[in-house]
């Protein structure tokens, strides 16, 4: 967004360079920061009002149906909002003037489950009329829910850049099968894609990715079943496991 | 109300410039009522004259006359409270511009807007303008209007004069405390550099002509600008203008050019 200097190299955003091209960039983005500040003695409306004029796009009937949809009084002064509500307004001003590209970073904190579905939807919208999203969120959940390509950051470094179907492939599950005898574990340790196998008398726990469950599942089913459980890891987990240890980001 | 980053900075004030103006109103008010008392008293020029010259030369400009209302305002409302209350003014809003919305963070929404660093600066520093001489202009009328209830003439054009100074001089400090704290991005030194500033050049102003090697830094001083010529006698220096008004524009340069180039947040 032009706030930070690169110290290297250059950025751009729609093909303008973010730092020296800023106001240009700011004219087509729409950005909610992570941590997220509002003129305490402003109104909503009074942000709407003057975001607007500063955008040089007056948007108050534009903020106005969007405030109705995720249920977020404008007449109140921000100071006296509660945080999913100031997460609301940030969300209406980055998206009551239309822009081409939305930067949402962790845009969902503090949203009831509803107002986040009524979220997504208007997300959905925006792309289906052209328009991008750039989220950021820890939130697997959330990322399914939105994403159709997924990037993930590792120490401010893009490692991987997928779309969601071949990182669904990947999600790891935590399966846990008890046999009715011992079993012995080279038969499963050496199954493609299975880690972590541990076999202790007739229990193998292990961890596949998606993509080896099928494999799996029919060689477990070879034996005499007692009990099976099959959880998907957290995001977190998987990215652990597939990207090296650090905490995921998924974009 | 809020139609650009000018409109929205005064619009900020819509409460803090009425209060400066009544505590203004009130102490122009004060002098006023004072004056009675000292009027024709030989004695308070004397006692002036008793003081020792460094006091005096600190407290009064160019020998003025306590019995007469324009020497009594000289020395009482000029060349001390006036000008610090318009400095604090000033400051307070020079540091609030950048360095105030930094702190509190809403500077990243008003940077996510199409607005460029440069314009923001400048019409931040076009409210500091606006508040600073409507303040000034305050002061001024409520001096005319109750010097005349209380039977003190002041020459009407003078103290314009003096206001207009006034003005500048506190323009001069307010736009340090902006550049700085759009260089710095921290209130703390925004205020802190412009006040320790402002002190030293009251004192150089003011000892000037009494320390010899003092004397030739007095005339860089914004205080010798405001008051050097004397100006609730003499009307408008037209240097003095010149000089402030360049380092106003030379300090809203600095701040564009500093706030341009650094980063803003995390």
């Amino acid at each position: 967004m032009g706030l930070l200097r690169p110290t290297d190299g250059t950025a751009a955003v729609l093909d303008m360079n973010a730092w020296t091209q800023a106001v240009q960039v700011h004219r087509r983005v729409g950005y909610v920061p992570g941590e997220l500040a509002l003129y305490d003695r402003l109104s909503g409306r009074e942000h709407v009002s003057y975001l607007g004029h500063l955008r040089g796009r007056p948007a108050e009937a534009a903020a106005g149906a969007l405030a109705d949809r995720l249920d977020l009084d404008l007449n109140q002064r921000a100071r006296t909002l509660s945080k999913g509500n100031r997460q609301k307004l940030a969300l209406v001003l980055a998206l009551m003037s239309a822009p081409e590209l939305l930067i949402l970073d962790e845009p969902t904190g503090g949203l009831d489950p509803f107002v986040q579905q009524e979220f997504y939807a208007i997300l959905r919208e925006h792309t289906a009329a052209g328009g991008t999203v750039l989220l950021s969120s820890h939130v697997l959940s959330e990322v399914d829910a939105v994403a159709d390509r997924v990037g993930v950051l590792r120490e401010g470094r893009l490692i991987a850049v997928e779309d969601l179907p071949s990182l669904r492939e990947k999600s790891l599950h935590h399966v846990v099968a008890r046999f009715a005898d011992p079993v012995a574990p080279d038969v499963f340790a050496n199954l493609p894609g299975v880690r972590d196998v541990v076999v202790d008398g007739a229990t193998l726990h292990c961890s596949a990715p998606q993509s080896a469950l099928d494999t799996l599942v029919k060689v477990v089913a070879r034996y005499r079943i007692v009990d099976f459980q099959c959880a998907e890891a957290g995001l977190e987990e998987t990215f652990m496991t597939f990207y090296g240890i650090g905490g995921g980001n998924a974009a | 109300m809020l139609r650009s980053v000018f409109a929205k900075t005064l619009y900020d004030q819509r409460r803090g410039l009425p209060a400066w103006a009544i505590g203004l109103v009130l102490l122009a008010a004060m002098y006023v009522a004072i004056w009675p008392s000292m009027r024709g008293q030989p004695s308070m020029a004397e006692f002036v004259e008793q003081m020792p010259e460094a006091f005096r030369a600190l407290f009064t400009m160019s020998g003025a006359d306590m019995s007469t209302p324009v020497g009594y305002i000289q020395v009482e409302l000029m060349s001390f409270m006036g000008p610090l209350l318009l400095l604090l003014y000033a400051i307070n809003v020079g540091t609030a511009a950048v360095a105030g919305e930094e702190e509190r963070r809403t500077l990243d929404l008003l940077l996510s807007t199409p607005v460029g660093r440069g314009r923001i600066v400048v019409e931040k520093l076009g409210a500091m303008v606006v508040g600073t001489v409507l303040l000034a202009a305050v002061l001024g009328v409520a001096l005319l209007a109750e010097g005349r209830l209380a039977d003190m003439d002041l020459p009407a054009g003078n103290v314009a004069a003096a206001m207009l100074h006034m003005t500048l001089l506190a323009l001069v400090f307010g736009a340090l405390a902006l550049a700085i704290g759009a260089i710095v991005g921290r209130p703390a030194p925004a205020r802190a550099v412009p006040a320790v500033v402002a002190v030293l050049a009251y004192l150089v102003n003011g000892l000037g002509p009494i320390v010899s090697w003092l004397r030739p830094w007095q005339k860089v001083s914004p205080f010798y600008q405001y008051a050097g010529h004397d100006p609730l006698r003499n009307g408008v220096s037209t240097a003095g203008v010149v000089v402030s008004v360049g380092t106003v524009a030379v300090l809203t340069v600095i701040a564009v050019l500093g706030f341009r180039r650094r980063d803003v947040g995390s």
